[in-house]
């Protein structure tokens, strides 16, 4: 909030910059004036000292003063008609003329400005003094700078209780996104709702470079508003836009990067291996991960044109992305254009919008419809550092009959293809206000994605050579269009120290989608053949290839309204009603939900009893309770369904049988979220320190999901109902403070914290009862092969689900703590289902984030930290490649050699397996970002400013976590686990310049 | 001007109110059921059949009868390779009997035969309701297929479980109640015996691959001969008479017989075998289950993809317990025509090599025990053909009865009810599996009177007793039942049926004397979704 004040500041005095600089020179270069020596006191409202104000003299530089403790200052020197600039954090800045005066008393005023900002709620917007929920905003000045990937990676850290995550180094990849836990095990909705301007997109719709903020509604109370897509919160993008009135401005940004894999997994090299496994020395040495990495190149190009009068506005920004992954072949390119104009008629009484996103996006592919295959980077890590990459003829040096064994240059060189999206966003508005108080606005967006994907392997591919699979290929295309309509109309009225607003509405929000995809193989050489030509594979004539194609609907109606009222900004009301119905529950007995939401505000500050006190700028209490909800992923689970099912032989042919397509379940209906939320904001020593406390109770009831049953007597062993409840609860800290400001130097720092606790209560609801009080989830695949999850009643989602070990014997075996307590040996423990125990959760129970902001005359130094606590993580890699065993003769991990519990190796008779051993503690703290910037002002007669900068992204991670990156997947139902084939996560560089023209 | 926008604007969301309330209900590649009604005999087929579809998901899916029949028996086992297959333990339990109540073992042929048993009752159900409209003179023997079909998924239940829900009534939502063995076994014969008559005689044609009279009574002939373990009372004269319904027919007709090589039963076009009396088929294109029948890629190690040229790198796995082979006859051709065994060649010809060192690729006897063995370390199932070039399944119909079945039960049921004729029927079987030295194809019911010559005892590297096999009754029926239905997923019911299963120790496997083991536990998680269900005694 802080920051928000300084960048208004900056702001003013680019405006007035031409002014200033005007009548700088005009008195250095005009007349030898008298200089006057200046003094003068700098008072509040009330008559107190302000110390610590900054007087500049406008147009100078670096002429100026601060205030005493008594509030006084002096300046020396100035000629008579010089104009100070007198700031004090919190208060109007003010300009005063000195016309010839040579002591000043100047009284500055409160700035209620902060107060005053403007919050995005659903359908409109608020004074953050009369909100009465959680919301969160987070503006330019505090977005994370460098090589940001989506606007999710701007915001990390930086909003209490919205975990943001970003597991992967793909540059294809995009990050993820929690808000207050975990609070679905099979809804339809598991990450909150982003509205772009408005309308839904997602977190990488349009480029970070071309947000001018984002806001976060984080309570059911705010939320319930957007009914069941606003569950697990709503983030609003706000783009750039254009002021009405501006003046022409064009800005240009843009940032040269490279990046390097956050900690490279530490392998045996050829010589540690050869020593290790003496038979499998294949005479070569290759640091395979080296084969297939790289010094990744990416560049990112922003520029907006912004213009226009008092009565129609616009802006057009063009965005060109091109980044290089850290592996070979991974890459992700991005153009995309956005304008948006908006213009006023009728005497302003109308206002008409129209925007437009185009975006072509294009990547190159060595996997099947993806990027880059993460079985690519596990044939790097695991194959023999001895094998040479080539034979001495050229070709690829194979082995092939070894299983799952294959030489990952090879997969890279020998395969090809490349995706492609297009994107393209129309929205319009109209915004009426027929009468004073009446506002009666439409909201019409189209979105169309399309991507379209071919991947071939060549004749030289291991899937050719080994199994027979001769150009295999794919080709597919996908198309998804989706439509809102959204109608308000929304009436304010002010009658003395009564404020109140009326909102009603209506929204239609239509999805389509389908797709294709054919897959072949059989092709006679690499020339003709491949994704381009996929038919003339043999293949898919004699039955063996697939093509296939789906298309599914979906919509979602919703009438809503909404009530404010406010007594002398004192005591604030807000109470909403979301009325919804979604096509996935058409034909149960609950098609539609009522999803309401009260919340409560009392301005303590404002009450007459605070009046003398001077500590609080303002205290509000804040206190609401919303219902949101969640319809199932999955449509016409209420009714009986047939499918096509498999094929069965009759009379000497194969046909296609048809059966039930589930278990109807007439009952189905909304999984509903109740959500209470209590919460303090304040501020306090002149907005120095500024900050909220927010404390929630989300209690989710009946939860969807495919619950298992009896058969008979019913068709399929599992059902989709609404069964048990689910509590999280947590607390959340903002604070913000600015713990020194002067003429030279600003610090603004900002601290997060958020905890939260989840309880499955139960998986028996009220509508749906069932003896299974848990169920298991997540997969680590052959050679352990075992569910790697538990979700039970009475426990935290994310519980590990293995064997725990607590010691190992002089024979290198694992002594097991067996599940009533006692130790058990190696070879007399059974291994069974039963003999599993809570290891570990993978949810972190608290997060904290440290952002500060940094100013010393034009340089400009951010370091945001960020970290999570509490929580573990399977380390897959170690349970693999730590294996001593090694049946497969395959690399390891140097750590293969480490003692185990610091007494002996482990044994070489000991087959990898999920236990306790592979948990590790997975708290961290990273130093996220570190910038530093520098901004010349008017830099000839073009250029406005020019701001260079240099940053690191991922500068410092502060674990004890093993593997790559201690910020592993936290979503869906097995957080925690860390994919051994996960493409890693990156450390980036990047130095870049902003210019404004 | 004013008026007239307000107008069109109150004039447009009265129209967008209107017509945009409703939920959208379009259904693409599903069908809602209410609109579907059919009505032709090939349509009816389209949703008939799917009540057989569970059977050969029951049998050879992933963890299906095939492997609780044979892993827990004294044939086969699944040892910790260098590719995995250690699983959590899961083979391990299974060969040492020590599975849980949570295992998938107890849990797969539970929950596939319930499938067929309630798409069954569904298809009763809705013709009886008339929600599939059967024509009158097909209805009734379509019914009397449908419940034989059904008793036949109780078959593998009453095996397995012995105590479990009988459920018929599709309309009944309650939580079924659970039933004795012998309830359920009463309901089987019952069930067959009602129905028999109104069965297609019928052996091949539309036939193949369904429920006949003949299918049938091969089914009621299965149960007889297990009547002794499953209901403590012995009906080896049913036994016989309902082998005798199937020889008898076999006989006049022509339409059953021997193969004269008892490999034709099993090749990859094998749909035309006189030999096989229930078969599911199976197809490489067209069943379309990953692991639907998987028996080469889940036996042979990787190198043997070049040997067939499979379009999937096999992860064997699964080999011959070396006491096993060790008991047959060497001069048996099926000794050499149902296992994988010595050097191993690629298609081409040349000789295959292992990955890992180069040397020569050959499949060896001895396994060093369950914890532990090397790529080529045992020999591996090729009973069944692989034809070169399949993909990750294979084409070859499964053989679930057929016609030698017939003969060795007959044979069974003789010489357990003291008649004579038993060794007569079973040289029948032996001659094509010494055809090199007809002499030995001869045997006698004295000899199968006589001792096993499987030399059991615990045998791997850790351990070795000496138990041997002379001890059993009837022990060399046991062998020839052995010998001739290896790899069949029939194993253990053998063995029960000769008190072997707890009694005898093999490979790395120790003597139980547990008897409860004979039955699987009812799985944990169909307890957890039934409070009716006891658990079987001992778990």
């Amino acid at each position: 909030m802080m920051s928000k004040l300084r960048s208004g500041l900056a702001g003013l005095i680019r405006h007035l910059m031409c002014l200033i600089t005007g009548l700088y020179l005009l008195a250095v270069q005009g007349y030898a004036q008298e200089k006057v020596n200046v003094s003068g006191k700098v008072l509040d409202e009330k008559g107190a000292a302000i110390i610590g104000a900054t007087i500049i003299v406008k147009g100078s530089k670096g002429n100026g003063a601060s205030t005493d403790e008594s509030g006084r200052f002096t300046l020396p020197g100035l000629v008579p008609d010089a104009v100070l600039v007198v700031s004090y954090l919190g208060y109007q800045t003010r300009e005063i003329p000195l016309k010839g005066r040579k002591s000043l008393s100047i009284s500055l005023v409160e700035d209620s400005r902060l107060l005053e900002d403007v919050v995005i709620i659903g359908y409109g917007t608020q004074k953050k003094g009369d909100v009465t929920s959680s919301v969160a905003s987070v503006r330019p000045e505090n977005f994370a700078q460098g090589a940001i990937k989506d606007v999710g990676q701007l915001i990390q850290g930086k909003v209490a209780g919205l975990a943001v995550s970003n597991p992967s180094g793909d540059p294809t990849s995009t990050t993820q996104f929690r808000l207050r836990g975990t609070n679905t095990i099979g809804g339809a909705n598991t990450a909150p709702l982003v509205l772009i301007d408005g309308v839904p997109g997602s977190i990488n719709t349009v480029a970070p470079e071309d947000v001018e903020s984002v806001d976060v509604l984080k309570d059911g109370s705010a939320a319930a508003i957007y009914g069941t897509r606003g569950t697990n919160g709503v983030i609003f993008v706000t783009t750039k836009k254009s002021k009405g009135g501006e003046t022409n401005q064009v800005d240009y940004n843009g940032y040269m990067s490279t990046s390097r894999i956050l900690k490279k997994p530490d392998l045996l090299n050829a010589t540690e291996f050869a020593a290790l496994y003496p038979n499998e020395d294949h005479g070569a040495s290759t640091e395979w991960l080296d084969e297939i990495m790289r010094t990744p190149f990416t560049q990112v190009h922003n520029l907006s044109l912004r213009g226009g009068a008092s009565s129609t506005n616009y802006i057009v920004n063009l965005n060109s992305n091109s980044s290089e992954g850290i592996m070979l072949k991974s890459a992700n390119e991005t153009f995309q254009g956005r304008t948006e104009v908006t213009h006023k008629m009728f005497d302003d009484k109308l206002q008409v919008k129209v925007g437009f996103l185009g975006k072509k996006n294009k990547f190159e592919s060595t996997a099947n419809s993806g990027s880059f295959s993460g079985y690519t980077y596990r044939q790097a890590l695991l194959r023999n550092p001895t094998d040479p990459v080539k034979n001495a003829d050229g070709s690829w040096y194979e082995n092939l009959s070894k299983f799952e064994y294959e030489n990952p240059v090879a997969r890279l060189e020998e395969s090809y293809g490349d995706v492609k999206n297009t994107e393209v966003r129309f929205n319009g508005g109209l915004t009426f206000n027929p009468v004073r108080d009446l506002t009666l606005s439409g909201v019409m967006s189209y979105v169309e994605q399309k991507r379209n994907h071919g991947y071939s392997e060549t004749l030289n591919h291991a899937s050719a050579r080994r199994d027979g699979f001769a150009g295999w290929s794919s080709v597919g295309a996908s198309a998804r269009s989706e439509s809102l309509v959204e109608l308000t109309a929304l009436y304010n009225k002010q009658i003395n120290r009564h404020k109140m607003s009326f909102l009603g509405g209506y929204s239609y929000n239509g999805v389509d989608f389908e797709d294709m995809y054919f897959s072949n193989f059989g092709f006679q050489d690499d020339q003709f053949g491949g994704w381009h030509n996929i038919g003339i594979g043999s293949a898919l004539k004699e039955g063996k290839a697939d093509a296939n194609s789906h298309k599914w609907t979906t919509n979602l109606i919703g009438f809503f309204g909404r009530a404010t009222y406010s007594f002398d900004d004192r005591y604030l009301l807000m109470a909403s009603l979301r009325y919804e119905g979604a096509s996935q529950l058409w034909g149960t007995d609950n098609e539609w939900g009522a999803f309401p939401a009260v919340s409560l505000g009392w301005r303590i500050t404002r009450e007459p009893f605070m009046k003398d006190q001077n500590v609080l700028d303002d205290l509000k209490l804040r206190i609401g309770y919303g219902v949101t909800g969640s319809q199932p992923v999955n449509g016409f689970l209420g009714v009986a369904m047939l499918k096509y099912d498999k094929f069965a032989y009759v009379n000497g042919k194969w046909v296609q049988t048809i059966v039930p397509a589930s278990n109807p379940n007439p009952d189905l209906k909304w999984e509903e979220k109740k959500e209470t939320n209590i919460g303090l904001d304040f501020s306090l020593l002149k907005n120095r320190l500024s900050g909220s406390i927010d404390a929630y109770n989300r209690n989710v009831d009946g939860l969807l999901y495919e619950y298992s049953v009896p058969v008979p007597p019913n068709l399929y062993n599992k059902t989709w109902a609404n069964g048990g409840t689910m509590q999280n609860r947590g607390i959340e800290v903002l604070l913000s403070g600015v713990p020194v400001t002067a003429k030279n130097f600003d610090w603004h720092t900002n601290v997060t914290f958020s905890t939260n606790s989840n309880k499955l209560k139960s998986l028996d609801g009220s509508v749906f009862k069932t003896q299974f009080d848990y169920f298991n989830t997540g997969w680590l695949a052959e050679p352990v092969k075992t569910e790697s999850h538990r979700v039970q009643a009475g426990e935290r989602i994310g519980n590990f689900w293995g064997f725990k070990v607590v010691d190992i014997d002089e024979n290198g075996k694992w002594i097991y703590e067996g599940a009533d307590g006692t130790r058990i040996a190696y070879n007399d423990f059974s291994r069974a289902p039963e003999e599993k125990q809570i290891i570990g959760n993978g949810l972190p129970k608290w997060y904290a984030g440290w952002n500060n902001n940094f100013r010393y005359k034009n340089f400009d130094l951010a370091i945001t930290m960020r970290g999570a606590f509490g929580f573990q993580i399977i380390n897959e890699a170690r349970m693999y490649y730590e294996n001593a065993k090694n049946s497969r003769m395959e690399n390891r991990l140097k750590s293969v050699n480490d003692p185990v519990f610091g007494k002996t190796t482990l044994s070489k008779d000991i087959d990898p397996e999920f236990n306790s051993y592979y948990v590790e503690d997975g708290d961290y703290w990273k130093v996220d970002n570190i910038l530093l910037g520098y901004t010349f002002n008017k830099l000839g007669k073009h250029i406005k400013s020019l701001r260079l900068y240099t940053s690191v992204l991922n500068a410092l991670v502060i674990t004890g976590y093993k593997g790559v990156d201690p910020e592993v997947n936290a979503e869906a139902l097995n957080p925690g686990y860390d994919n051994r084939d996960q493409y890693p996560s990156i450390r980036s560089f990047t130095f870049g310049a902003g210019i404004k023209f | 001007m004013k008026s007239k926008i307000v107008y069109i604007f109150i004039t447009v969301i009265t129209l967008v109110l209107a017509a945009c309330t409703k939920l959208k209900d379009d259904s693409y590649g599903q069908v809602i059921s209410e609109k579907y009604n059919p009505k032709t005999e090939q349509e009816v087929s389209y949703l008939v059949n799917a009540a057989y579809v569970p059977w050969r998901e029951t049998m050879l899916l992933w963890n299906g009868v095939v492997r609780a029949q044979e892993l827990c028996a004294d044939q086969d086992v699944l040892p910790a390779r260098p590719n995995g297959w250690v699983d959590g333990g899961i083979y391990k339990r299974w060969h040492l009997h020590t599975w849980t109540t949570d295992d998938d073992s107890a849990l797969q042929p539970w929950v596939r035969t319930y499938t067929g048993i309630n798409t069954c009752n569904r298809l009763l159900s809705q013709i009886e309701e008339g929600i599939i409209i059967v024509n009158g003179d097909i209805k009734e023997g379509l019914v009397s297929e449908l419940k034989v079909l059904r008793a036949s998924y109780y078959y593998i239940l009453v095996d397995l479980y012995g105590n479990v829900p009988i459920v018929t009534d599709f309309k009944d939502v309650s939580l079924p109640k659970q039933s004795a063995r012998k309830e359920v076994f009463d309901f089987v014969v019952s069930e067959i015996s009602q129905n028999i008559d109104k069965l297609s005689e019928t052996a091949r044609g539309y036939y193949y691959g369904r429920i006949n009279k003949w299918g049938a009574y091969t089914l009621l002939a299965k149960m007889y001969l297990n009547a002794e373990v499953w209901t403590g009372t012995p009906r080896w004269t049913d036994c016989i008479t309902a082998c005798d319904k199937v020889i008898d027919f076999a006989g006049k007709t022509g339409e059953y017989a021997l193969e004269s090589n008892q490999k034709d039963v099993f090749r990859t076009a094998n749909e035309n075998s006189k030999e096989i009396i229930f078969a599911l088929p199976f197809d490489e294109i067209y069943v379309t289950d990953w692991n639907a029948f998987d028996f080469h890629l889940y036996t042979l190690a990787s190198e043997s993809q070049q040997t067939y040229n499979f379009t999937n790198t096999p992860w064997g796995g699964v080999c011959v317990i070396p006491q096993f082979i060790g008991s047959f006859d060497p001069e048996d051709i099926r000794l050499k025509e149902n296992f994988i065994s010595g050097q191993q060649y690629k298609a081409s010809g040349e000789i295959l090599t292992r990955a890992d060192n180069g040397k020569p690729f050959a499949y060896l006897k001895d396994v060093p025990s369950i914890d532990k063995s090397d790529i080529t370390d045992g020999y591996r199932w090729g009973k069944f053909e692989y034809a070169t070039g399949i993909t990750n399944r294979l084409s070859n119909d499964w053989p679930m009865f057929r016609y030698a079945d017939i003969l060795m039960m007959k044979a069974e049921a003789l010489l357990r009810s003291g008649q004579p004729g038993a060794g007569a029927l079973i040289s029948q079987v032996r001659q094509r599996a010494f055809k090199n030295n007809p002499g030995k194809a001869t045997v006698t019911d004295d000899q199968l009177k006589g001792g096993s010559v499987y030399d059991y005892g615990r045998r791997d590297e850790n351990r070795s007793t000496q138990e041997g096999g002379g001890d059993i009754t009837y022990g060399r029926l046991l062998d020839e039942l052995g010998w001739e239905f290896t790899q069949e997923g029939r194993r253990r019911q053998d063995m029960i049926r000769f008190g072997v299963f707890s009694s005898k120790s093999w490979f790395s496997h120790d003597a139980t004397k547990n008897r409860n083991r004979d039955l699987y536990p009812i799985p944990n998680s169909a307890r957890l979704t039934n409070s009716n269900l006891q658990q079987n005694p001992g778990y």
